[in-house]
């Protein structure tokens, strides 16, 4: 692998707001699961659902095909020198992945898996290097045992985030079904780190609106649509009004979408605000304040200056935060960036909007950061 | 700003306001639970003859899942185009900064009078 670092920020500290790690061989989810499930995986391995796309190289970079077999990808290590030491990462989120229980409707297998994913990684992961934070899984199937989960690790070092699938739920996410979850991550102030589910995951009729996509390029491209429409939900099942301290984290879902939503949500507001009559601010000014978006994957437009001009719509000056999505095939350098960014933006992106969502120590050079 | 009577007050009926000139402008005479207004008849969101509009108690909920109904004794014109709630009084927008144009009105021996 070039080990030459490929951005030019290299002063700048950099957050790093979605990681993937990967998977427990079978082995480890046998040693970290309790009875029945620890002699179920044992013998059938675990559940999944899949809907016969193809996910491109199975996720992974090119350069990296092979590395979970032959170990690297398995060496905590490894993330260490090839993203964090490489970018000047000061953190970065292991998001770990939905798959083994994203649309799965057993509530207490799925919060068994959580439960064992979430102790795996604390234990050998988190111990290894000090810039790894954790999002941590739950069962969405029954919110009552994901409550218990994030009352049972809330107020750990280093636990920043509670994971949401994005893409695999059968109920909108302004639903009140949900509002146990949403209290106790108000409470503790982890915000919801929204994440695709396994794209070739269905537990909705459809990967889109349309119906379903034959290829993972169509449910790739179009993915922003869960996010518009979770963000919708959120905003007008009165989430946000119902839990001000909520903080969401949009990942891997796009971003030049977000203006489009904001307009249309406050356009149409103006005229059907009976429908939603307990928001109290237009539907945008929620969405501005409570919700975060990660960069990955960028936006490509021919013209650049059009993307600034979207970032300056969406204010991504305070929205926006980097995320790599190491190691995906479609992962994206800290200098993916538009060039042309103002230095104070582009260190709020980089840095700063994260650093202040997720309670971080501010950045001090040249000194040791305990969290 | 002059009083001048411009409609018979047993002309205005309950949900059909009566659009009435002074000077340049057209304004709608409204009748809502015994209680006349007078409104320009132009909506500041995209020019829409707002009068035309329906009258109704605006919707309210005190919070997401908390006691909700419609308030009585401030009444919204709603625009027949997108919608859009005014307070019928005041002419403010529910939920928006624009305003509709509203005028004071006095009924005077059997005529709407109006404040322009």
């Amino acid at each position: 692998m070039n080990t030459t670092p490929s951005n030019n920020e290299a002063s700048l500290p950099i957050i790093d707001c979605d990681i993937h790690q990967p998977e427990l061989t079978r082995e480890q989810w046998v040693a970290y699961l309790p009875e029945p499930y620890k002699s179920e995986v044992a013998h059938y391995g675990t559940r999944s659902i899949r809907s016969g796309i193809r996910t491109e190289d199975g996720g992974l970079r090119r350069d990296l095909l092979g590395e979970i077999d032959g170990l690297r990808l398995r060496d905590p290590e490894f993330y260490s020198r090839n993203l964090f030491d490489r970018y000047n990462i000061r953190y970065g989120i292991l998001s770990g992945g939905a798959g083994p229980t994203a649309g799965i409707p057993d509530p207490d297998y799925t919060a068994a898996i959580a439960q064992a994913m979430n102790n795996y990684y604390l234990e050998n992961w988190l111990p290894r290097d000090e810039r790894f934070l954790l999002t941590i899984h739950i069962t969405q199937a029954d919110p009552a045992l994901a409550v218990r989960e994030i009352e049972r690790l809330a107020g750990t070092p280093r636990v920043v985030a509670v994971s949401f699938h994005a893409t695999a739920n059968r109920i909108p996410f302004g639903n009140r079904y949900y509002w146990p979850i949403y209290e106790a991550c108000e409470k503790h102030g982890l915000p919801l780190h929204i994440h695709p589910s396994t794209t070739a995951t269905i537990a909705n009729a459809a990967m889109t609106p349309a119906g379903q996509c034959p290829t993972y390029l169509e449910s790739h491209v179009c993915m922003p649509q869960f996010y518009m429409a979770q963000v919708a939900s959120f905003v007008f099942g009165g989430v946000f009004e119902k839990f001000p301290g909520l903080r969401v984290m949009l990942v891997e879902g796009g971003i030049s979408w977000l203006p489009h939503l904001l307009w249309r949500m406050d356009a149409e507001f103006k005229g059907l605000r009976h429908q939603a009559p307990f928001l109290k601010r237009m539907p945008s000014e929620y969405v501005l304040e409570q919700v975060r978006l990660a960069s990955q994957p960028v936006e490509e437009p021919q013209k650049p200056e059009h993307l600034l001009q979207i970032f300056e719509m969406m204010d991504a000056h305070n929205l926006l935060m980097y995320a790599s999505d190491f190691p995906h095939w479609d992962f994206d350098e800290p200098a993916k960036l538009p060039r042309a960014l103002k230095p104070e933006t582009r260190r709020r992106i980089l840095h700063d909007n994260a650093c202040e969502l997720l309670k971080l120590p501010a950045y001090q050079p040249q000194e040791p950061q305990a969290v | 700003m002059a009083w001048q009577a411009v409609v018979a007050a047993d002309k205005v009926t309950p949900g059909k306001p009566v659009i009435v000139e002074a000077g340049k402008k057209q304004i709608g005479i409204l009748l809502h639970e015994g209680r006349h207004y007078a409104v320009l008849n132009f909506c500041p969101h995209a020019g829409a003859p707002v009068c035309e509009g329906e009258i109704e108690n605006p919707v309210y909920a005190e919070g997401v899942g908390e006691e909700a109904g419609r308030r009585e004794g401030a009444p919204v014109l709603r625009c027949p185009w997108h919608h859009w709630e005014f307070d019928l009084q005041t002419g403010k927008g529910l939920c928006v900064k624009q305003k509709i144009r509203t005028y004071p009105v006095e009924v005077r021996d059997g005529q709407v009078w109006i404040d322009v």
